[in-house]
């Protein structure tokens, strides 16, 4: 199945029949309509086996357990915090999934009560604040419950943060993170990138972020394109020489 | 104080050769052109021309719905706000909300609704928002057809585009696309949306006289009509992408003369690693689709053991 990922992949509109050959199984990004498959996508169609999939060129973030978030604190209550996680819904983080309680007791003297702890804990975020979160639990009935509890999670002091099109993602990382390596290599900026489609940015200077985030750009627009990597490549090179950075 | 002047229309709509007023034929639509992604902010954005028509259509969500007791615990909802600017017909319009806009707003929800999987947003709201910066008669249909490219354009699953325009009669003709003045001085008119998958009507109104054969005939004309659109937003879709792929081909071209292949960072466009990454994401919605679409639990399980066994043949691979 390999072959298939050096092919310039089609195209297709909802609504497009992608084969009326009964053999093939809709896979995502596709229904079955009485003897043909159909996209409901505007994606790339892409033949995998039986499977046929559309691979959708823009989409909203649907959070998922275990990801990986950049959010916006946008509301604060006595009991907890609203969160922008650019998604349907806000997200909710509780204090006790704020700071790790059970660390927090132990430490000196008298023990303090949780609730004690979690009046503490609710001082931690501020209204605008942008946080690193894991989601907790996601339904179709309640909101996303967020913690901040966990290596690398928390509050972000420094850097830039873009919003890009959740589906080109894939992109930006690329195989095996080459994209991203590439990146981070030629720009030396430091990245993360949240699965909903919010990227953090920190580089040496504001120059080497400008050029970070100009690339990240590029590769947003042409994700649907063959031979991307070597084309940033080169983009960043160019630039560099352009201005001057090392 | 205003002065109003009645209306002067043309005694004659058709000429001796079977030319409508603006040279067209009886099955002629005016100019069509269309465009995607053409505002920043919002979700997903189409831009129209369909004769003098200019109409911008922009989608946001699926978001929360305010007020909030309209929402729906297993469904979404489509909302459509059609609004036409003071400047866009002859005389000013108010810019209050009136009677027509609330009509048009709410066929064009009735339109789309049945090309969305509304089922997959409970308790949320799919906003169109509908605005017509030039009329010429006819914006009900081509903001249907904007309204529908806008909901692609969104990354919204949809089943097939909407494609919208109509037909009417004239000097005793019956003609296809009607303008601003066929449509007032005209004997009637229907405007009419269709689903383009299975051609089947989302939208049909009726206003004048009409025998139900020249009915069947705006009918035929309609679908006639329909398809040359659907055409055209299939085709300003696909545009969109292939530019940027036409310079990216060009650029590559470029780069493989300046490096050397040894040089070059091994990569596949589209590989495992990234679309699996991807396919995580979208799977859940996948799942309760195919059970809706698809419940024979035969078909469930034959994809499971398919699925594994690709996944083994790709590690292999590497």
């Amino acid at each position: 199945m390999t072959e298939n990922n050096h092919e310039i992949r089609e195209i297709v509109i909802p609504g497009e029949i992608l084969t009326e050959d009964k053999s093939f199984i809709p896979g995502r990004g596709a229904i079955r309509q009485g003897d043909r498959i159909i996209s409901i996508y505007i994606g790339l169609k892409e033949v995998r086996g039986k499977y046929i999939n559309v691979v959708p060129l823009r989409g909203k973030y649907r959070p998922e357990i275990g990801d990986k978030v950049i959010g916006k604190i946008v509301d604060i209550t006595s009991v907890k915090w609203r969160v922008d996680i650019n998604a349907k819904d806000t997200g909710i983080l509780k204090p006790r999934d704020a700071i790790d309680v059970y660390d927090k007791r132990s430490q000196r003297g008298r023990k303090k009560s949780s609730r004690e702890l979690e009046a503490e804990a609710m001082k931690m975020y501020e209204l605008g604040d942008m946080l690193i979160a894991n989601v907790v639990s996601v339904d179709r009935v309640s909101d996303p419950v967020l913690t901040t509890v966990g290596e690398s999670l928390g509050k972000i002091d420094e850097g830039t943060i873009i919003g890009i099109d959740v589906p080109k993602i894939p992109r930006i990382i690329g195989k095996k993170g080459s994209m991203i390596k590439l990146l981070k290599d030629l720009t030396t900026c430091r990245l993360f990138i949240a699965k909903n489609g919010l990227v953090w940015v920190k580089g040496a200077t504001s120059e080497y972020e400008k050029l970070c985030i100009e690339a990240i750009r590029k590769i947003e627009r042409e994700a649907h394109t063959t031979g991307l990597t070597d084309r940033i490549n080169y983009y960043i090179q160019e630039k560099k020489k352009e201005r001057g950075l090392k | 104080m205003t002065i109003l002047i009645p209306e002067e229309y043309p005694k004659k709509l058709i000429d001796k050769n079977g030319k409508r007023l603006d040279g067209r034929a009886l099955d002629e639509l005016r100019p069509f052109s269309c465009k995607i992604g053409v505002l920043a902010n919002a979700d997903g954005s189409a831009y129209v021309e369909h004769g003098k028509n200019k109409i911008y259509a922009g989608v946001y969500g699926p978001r929360e719905v305010h007020p909030r007791h309209l929402a729906r615990p297993d469904r979404g909802i489509i909302r459509v706000d059609y609004r036409m600017t003071t400047f866009s017909v002859h005389e000013r319009k108010s810019p209050a909300p009136n009677r027509r806009e609330r009509e048009i707003s709410k066929i064009i929800e009735d339109a789309l609704a049945p090309t969305l999987f509304l089922e997959l947003y409970p308790n949320s709201a799919i906003e169109v928002y509908v605005q017509v910066i030039a009329a010429d008669g006819g914006t009900r249909c081509a903001s249907t057809t904007a309204a529908s490219l806008a909901l692609a354009d969104a990354g919204l699953p949809l089943k097939s585009l909407v494609a919208a325009v109509a037909a009417g009669k004239a000097d005793g003709e019956i003609i296809l696309d009607l303008g601003d003045l066929e449509d007032k001085a005209g004997t009637a008119d229907v405007p009419a949306a269709v689903r383009m998958i299975d051609e089947e009507f989302t939208l049909l109104q009726f206003d004048g006289e009409m025998t139900p054969e020249e009915f069947e005939k705006s009918i035929k004309l309609i679908k006639k009509g329909a398809r040359e659109i659907f055409a055209k937003q299939t085709a300003a879709i696909k545009e969109k992408f292939d530019t940027v792929r036409k310079e990216t081909e060009e650029e590559n071209k470029k780069i493989e003369k300046l490096v050397p292949p040894e040089e070059k960072i091994t990569h596949a466009s589209g590989t495992k690693e990234e679309e699996k990454a991807g396919e995580e994401k979208s799977d859940k919605a996948e799942e309760i689709k195919e059970e809706k679409e698809d419940p024979s639990d035969t078909k469930e399980e034959e994809k499971k053991p398919k699925k594994e066994k690709e996944e083994k043949k790709s590690e292999e691979n590497k």
